[in-house]
């Protein structure tokens, strides 16, 4: 879908567009420097009805919306695989309730994604939802969080709704938002203790967040304090030879060599160092760099529709320029074809040739290493989503 | 980008607009967000005469008339306030003190607001109902004032508040909200007053300068308010438990709701209705899915304030404390005589009751080895209280002597008429005026460091052993309706009265569908002086050699539309309750009576049920319509006899009934070839004297053929209706089953038959069942197999109303009557089933279209559940009421009569007198002074005893008692009482 849609672009527009993002620094068509993102703006909180919710437009006039809703449901006990540490952590908790083990399940989330105009079983579709899910699976540290007791959990639904055409490839769109609506979600806050069936405190306003903030630390001193105080955010990243540009266009996709899809987590074991130290919550314009301490979670590879664009014909080859004209006979044709094989192989400067071949390691390394960096775009995104209201 | 959310400071509605968020948890499990929006208005008027400013702006009804205020002008002042004032009372006010609200001599003008009328709703619904009716009743000026609607009364809840505190919070932004309100209308405006009994929206009441009183600080103020202040429960603290020390609690603590509802549907725990054995108050026991047989309860500590009828949460005791049933009597008047109701033991258990466990426990420990003992439990919480109010009288033992003089607060036992509810403690001022008075209390609360309930004073019903207070106390034990008929049921009533009549044009739309069947000899049979006569019957012979039999029932579905408030009171009361001296009906007088009965001489509309028999009393065919008839006679059952007998009378009426009777015979017969039972209650009748219907003696019934020839014809009738409605609305039709009793019930009836007369009880089926009966004879005593047949009565289940769809047809079968369907369809008058019956099969004969009301599967079993209910505290109440005459009727004399040993304990035995059809219990202290020793074989059901007197008494003993009459001194009935004269 998206990532392979047809651009209306010659193949000379092609080239040009490729041409200026290869120089150093790239000319972007929008004027953006490599690493900017578009201007979004972004909302939480739309949906009253949900668990969190959130929205957000890129200046492009696309446009997401994502909801969370959380049930409860009881846990399955898995008969699948009987394994003995798993038996003999049923003996543990005969003997003491207090030691328990809070684990997840993948199955706890379930995600949907829409975009107009094409099915939900179309492969860009489920692909796109299975790279966001990934993000938000890879480290089963996020299912942990949907833990109850010993016999229920939350079972979490993600709707993730495309509303404006698929102006441009969505993943980071809605990635971003799906992020937001993670950190506004918040579920009922239980009353009940141990296995009992659950309880909830009836007042919403007590409901705690799926994410709790750094500044509710006093209140929720004893909840758990998982790796991952952040939902992940799944950034797109491109390059054209060796410049690496994040958030492509449409049209600069359709020239990429490589698309990348990655996923970044945060650990809170740094932040929660330095921020316990400061009472107010992270404001985007605090002088000292505080990083953010990302890690990888996932990086995929996205086909990039450049691969199918028609390829250029240089001048000596076209007919239209004089080229072979007198050639008639079968004999010629053949000839003349092979030539044409040999031309297209050949990359003649200023005639659009659809990359071939994988990617180079080093330049997708480097992709991943510009991710990563201290105030590097993930940080810079973090940052920038933190400035978003929650309430 | 436009925000999508609703932004509050562009819209110029902002303020109007509100949203509540919370969370709801369904019983399935769900947990859900749930977001209101809260429309906010300023319309709506505070409802005071004296406000013009809301006349002017209050919404009017359809025809534009503005609704009237509800609010007095001039309303009643108190010392306080002597300029008058409105009261609003909070939540826990109107819960722990509805009866004061209902008092005639105070509590007029009360402003209840809706956020207390929906937290009432949620904590009890009767007190809801109650509630709603005082709103609605002109004189007593309740007003309901929505103020989560309006505008300037509307509050969110803040961060961290409980709802609790949200909606005190809400009473009392309403009541400042009204004082400011009023103020506005004139200088001497009335105050208006919170009334709470919370101490903590007391203190805050204060805070914000809110004019508020607690109950009895209020009622202090009236003038007549010392009566009024036993009404009230004590001031309620929420934090009162923690201040006594942990050492102080007699009873362990109830587990909380999530930890009972998982322990429930674990199966560790199991949840039952809890109840109390009637001879020992100390033993309880209930039924619970997971086992065949009740768990039994044993002990104050393990019945951990759990009261006779509530829903409660138990958990099974280990097997090493399992138990057998108690053989002993224990009354809880015997053992905790002297008590002093003031101070409370920190022992929870006394002397006394560890001295008669202790007997228990022995006489157990024997006995285990035989692997006799039953799984005990005991009680780990209550999930619903079933108390209600309860009638009882003042233990004059624990009333100190000051108090019965002085008119300080004292504290005092109440003894509850029904033995299966504890002592209730209760805290009066008027210990003098209310001793020897029946009078009606309720239950507050049951706290883990009281040894007793603690209640508060209702009203009294007058001195014990009158006339007028026992039958008001025993409609009050047995729940029923007895207030007249409120006006809104009255008007549902034909406009012509007592006038009304069968229309004489045949177009009238009364006619539509009708059958004539005026010119046919139906008369009616029923017991001497029956004004509600249901049924009239008919037959003839017919060309073909065959008989036309007809049943005509008084068609009082043409008169009772479904859903009036005729029809919503008469499903309520469900049935008429018939007392010795007095009728409480169903329908009103004018239809139950005159219109519907169907009285002799006059047309009345019908329903009949119309078949056609050959002489062996087959049917060969039959059919439902609706009908006019003209009954020619109504007879008693001792006149048809009579004119039956005599072979003088040849005319064409008495004919019929012959021919009646013959095919009732017939009819009978088949059905105890199918296996219908023959069972027996002890049925007495008791005379009155004509003129101030004291009652003079007491005989058993007689029993005659023309009962058994209208019987007949009925079940007959039944049974027809029933396989019609259900052909029908097999989902929804209404009928009657009788389960078949579990084996395990005649258990100890077969083994005390044995052992005792070497007969066998055959349980297999009631075919076999009734075969069994029928050899259950002893040569030299009649009465032996009525006694059988009332023990094992006893045995059975109770019969019940049910909606076709809730079981399946195997279940319908009626036991008693080896019918394979069966329901009620031939009293309409008296019992609500029957009306359901006549809709349906009215619908059925497509008579008139289906109403919802006898469509909805739901609104059936609802009306079911209920009349169960109704049709069993009916029969216990009328039962109550004879037992009652029979005291009264034997007050003053002794006899000395035949009895029979019916049930043997250990410490004494239950005996059964045929001629007045009572039992009561001889203990042993009864047989002697002092109390002669016994020994108690329970293998041959024999009681020996020796010392002061020796006698041996067995089971199923004839012996000679003298029954004199005795007031009960623990539940202040008359009653009999019996003492052994010899045994035979």
């Amino acid at each position: 879908m998206a990532s392979t849609q047809h651009v209306l672009l010659s193949p000379a527009e092609l080239a040009y567009l490729h041409a200026s993002l290869s120089l150093t620094p790239p000319i972007r068509p929008d004027g953006r420097s490599p690493t900017q993102f578009r201007p979004l703006v972004a909302e939480t909180g739309i949906l009253p009805g949900t668990n969190g919710s959130a929205r957000i437009c890129f200046a492009d006039g696309t446009e997401a919306i994502v909801g969370v809703k959380a049930e409860v449901e009881r846990t399955r006990t898995r008969h699948d695989f009987p394994s003995l540490d798993e038996s003999a952590e049923d003996d543990d908790d005969l003997d003491d309730n207090q030691n328990e083990v809070i684990k997840g399940d993948n199955d706890w989330v379930e995600m949907t994604v829409e975009i107009p105009g094409y099915r939900d079983d179309d492969a860009g579709t489920v692909f796109l939802s299975a790279m966001l899910s990934e993000a938000l699976l890879a480290d089963g540290e996020f299912t942990k969080r949907l833990w109850i007791n010993q016999r229920f959990h939350w079972k979490l639904y993600l709707d993730i709704l495309l509303i404006s055409p698929p102006l441009s490839y969505p993943l980071p769109l809605l990635s971003l938002t799906t992020h937001l609506a993670l950190l506004a979600a918040r579920l009922p806050r239980l009353k009940s203790e141990g296995d009992e069936d659950p309880l909830f405190d009836d007042d919403w306003a007590a409901a705690p967040y799926l994410y709790p903030r750094p500044s509710e630390k006093g209140s929720k001193a004893t909840a758990p304090a998982p790796a991952a105080a952040r939902p992940p955010v799944t950034l797109l990243v491109m390059a054209v030879g060796n410049n690496i540009i994040f958030d492509p266009s449409k049209e600069e996709l359709a020239v990429a060599d490589v698309a990348l899809a990655v996923s970044v987590g945060e650990s809170s074991s740094s932040t929660t160092s330095t921020t316990s130290s400061k009472p107010t919550a992270m404001d985007i314009d605090t002088e000292e760099t505080k990083g953010h301490n990302l890690r990888l979670l996932s990086v995929r590879t996205i086909d990039p529709p450049s691969r199918l664009t028609p390829p250029g014909i240089p001048n000596a080859s076209n007919s239209a320029y004089g080229a072979n004209a007198g050639a008639k006979d079968a004999e010629k044709k053949k000839q003349q074809q092979e030539q044409a094989r040999t031309a297209e192989s050949e990359a003649v400067e200023g005639v659009w040739k659809a990359p071939r071949g994988g990617a180079k390691t080093l330049v997708m390394a480097t992709m991943v290493q510009k991710v990563l960096e201290k105030g590097g775009v993930a940080d810079e995104v973090l940052d920038a989503l933190d400035g978003v209201d929650l309430n | 980008m436009a925000s999508l959310k609703r932004s509050f400071e562009s819209d110029p509605f902002a303020q109007n607009i509100s949203s509540k968020v919370y969370v709801r948890s369904t019983k399935s499990g769900k947990v859900q967000k749930i977001v209101r929006e809260v429309y906010l208005r300023q319309d709506i008027p505070c409802s005071s005469k004296l406000c013009n400013a809301c006349l002017k702006i209050a919404p009017r009804d359809a025809a534009n008339r503005p609704i009237p205020f509800v609010l007095s002008e001039k309303p009643a002042g108190t010392s306080v306030f002597t300029q008058g004032h409105y009261i609003v009372p909070d939540t826990n006010a109107f819960l722990s003190a509805m009866d004061l609200f209902e008092q005639s001599s105070a509590f007029y003008d009360v402003i209840v607001l809706q956020v207390v009328l929906e937290e009432v709703r949620a904590r009890s619904l009767p007190l809801y109902n109650r509630l709603v009716s005082l709103t609605k009743s002109e004189d007593k000026r309740f007003y309901v004032f929505f103020n989560e609607f309006r505008l300037e009364t509307y509050v969110t809840r803040e961060e961290n508040e409980s709802v609790n505190d949200r909606n005190d919070r809400a009473v009392r932004k309403a009541v400042k909200w009204y004082n400011e309100h009023l103020s506005k209308t004139s200088k001497k405006a009335p105050a208006v007053v919170m009334l709470s009994n919370d101490r903590d929206n007391l203190r805050k009441a204060k805070e914000d300068d809110i004019p508020a009183y607690s109950l009895a600080n209020y009622v202090s103020q009236l003038k007549d308010g010392e009566q009024l202040l036993d009404m009230i429960p004590e001031l309620e603290e929420r934090d009162a438990l923690i201040e006594k020390k942990p050492g102080q609690f007699l009873y362990p603590e109830h587990y909380t709701l999530s930890k009972m509802n998982t322990g429930v549907k674990n199966g560790l725990l199991h949840q039952g209705i809890f109840n109390v054995s009637p001879y020992n108050y100390l033993e309880g026991s209930i039924r619970v899915p997971a086992f065949p047989k009740a768990l039994l309860i044993l002990g104050r500590e393990n019945i951990n304030r759990a009261v006779d009828g509530d829903l409660v949460v138990v958990e099974v005791l280990p097997k090493d404390q399992w138990k057998q049933p108690s053989t002993q009597v224990i009354e809880e008047e015997a053992v905790t005589m002297n008590e002093n109701p003031t101070e409370e033991g920190s022992d929870l258990i006394s002397e006394k009751e560890r001295k008669v466990l202790q007997e228990e426990a022995k006489r157990t420990l024997a006995k285990t080895t035989e692997g006799h003992a039953l799984p005990t439990a005991k009680v780990v919480g209550v999930i619903k209280r079933n108390w209600r109010q309860y009638v009882g009288h003042i233990d004059q033992s624990s009333v100190s002597s000051s108090a019965a003089q002085g008119r300080k607060q004292d504290s005092v036992f109440v003894i509850p008429m029904d033995k299966k509810i504890p002592k209730i403690r209760l805290r009066t001022r008027q210990v003098a005026e209310l001793l020897g008075k029946r009078i009606l209390v309720t239950i507050d609360a049951w706290d883990r460091t009281s040894r007793h309930p603690t209640g508060h004073f209702v009203r009294s019903l007058g001195e014990l052993e009158t006339k007028a207070a026992e039958t008001e106390a025993l409609l009050l034990e047995y729940d029923v309706q007895y207030r007249p008929f409120p006006k809104t049921v009255l008007d549902c009533l034909p406009k012509e009265g007592h006038d009304w009549k069968v229309p004489a044009s045949m177009d009238d739309p009364g006619w539509r569908d009708r059958q004539d069947l005026r010119d046919l000899l139906i008369c009616s049979i029923d017991p001497i002086g029956c004004q509600d006569i249901d049924d009239a019957l008919h037959a003839r012979a017919l060309p073909n050699g065959n008989f036309e039999v007809g049943v005509h029932i008084a068609d009082v579905s043409h008169f009772v539309k479904p859903n009036n408030a005729m029809d919503t009171e008469a499903s309520i009361r469900g049935t008429t309750v018939y007392l010795v001296d007095k009728r409480i009906d169903m329908l009103p007088m004018l239809l139950g009576t005159d219109l519907c009965s169907l009285k002799p001489y006059v047309e009345r509309y019908a329903f009949s049920v119309i078949w056609e028999m050959n002489s062996n009393a087959d049917i060969v065919g039959s059919r439902f319509t609706k009908s006019v008839i003209k009954s020619r006679e109504a007879f008693s059952y001792e006149q048809a006899q009579l004119r039956i007998d005599d072979a003088s009378q040849q005319d064409e009426l008495t004919n019929s009934i012959r021919t009646l009777l013959e095919l009732s015979k017939k009819l009978k017969q088949k059905r105890l070839d199918a296996g219908a039972l023959s069972l027996s209650s002890p049925e007495i009748k008791v005379h009155m004297e004509s003129e101030t219907s004291d009652p003079i003696d007491v005989k058993t019934k007689e029993h005659l053929p023309t009962m058994s020839l209208v019987e007949e014809f009925m079940l007959l009738a039944n049974t027809s209706v029933a396989a019609k409605i259900y052909e029908a609305f097999p989902q929804t039709a209404i009928l009657r089953r009788h389960a078949a009793p579990p084996k395990t019930n005649f258990d100890e009836l077969a083994n005390q038959l044995r052992v005792k007369k070497g007969l066998d009880l055959s349980v297999e089926s009631s075919r076999a069942l009734a075969d069994s009966l029928d050899l259950c004879v002893d040569p030299k005593e009649p009465f032996f197999n009525t006694l059988i047949r009332i023990m094992a009565t006893r045995c059975m289940m109770s019969a019940e109303y049910f909606c076709s769809g809730t079981q399946s047809y195997p279940e319908f079968r009626h036991y008693g009557l080896a019918s394979e369907i069966y329901t009620h369809f031939t009293s309409p008058i008296r019992r609500y089933a029957d009306l359901v019956a006549h809709r349906q099969l009215a619908a059925a004969i497509e008579y008139e279209a289906v109403h919802p009301a006898v469509r909805s599967r739901g609104r059936l079993e609802a009306v079911c559940k209920n009349i169960n209910v109704r049709h069993r505290n009916a029969q216990l109440a009328g039962r109550a009421s004879i037992a009652y005459y029979v005291g009264q009727a034997l007050r003053g004399k002794a006899t000395e009569e035949d009895g029979f040993v019916m049930k043997i304990f250990s410490n004494g035995f239950v005996v059964l007198v045929p001629k007045f059809g009572i039992e009561s219990l001889i203990r042993l202290r009864d047989l002697a002074e002092p109390e002669p020793a016994a020994t108690y074989d329970a293998e041959t059901y024999t009681l020996t005893t020796s010392g002061s007197r020796e006698v041996k008494v067995e089971l199923f003993q004839k012996v000679r008692v003298r029954v004199t009459d005795q007031k009960d001194e623990t539940t202040g009935k008359r009653g009999v009482k019996m003492e052994l004269v010899s045994t035979y």
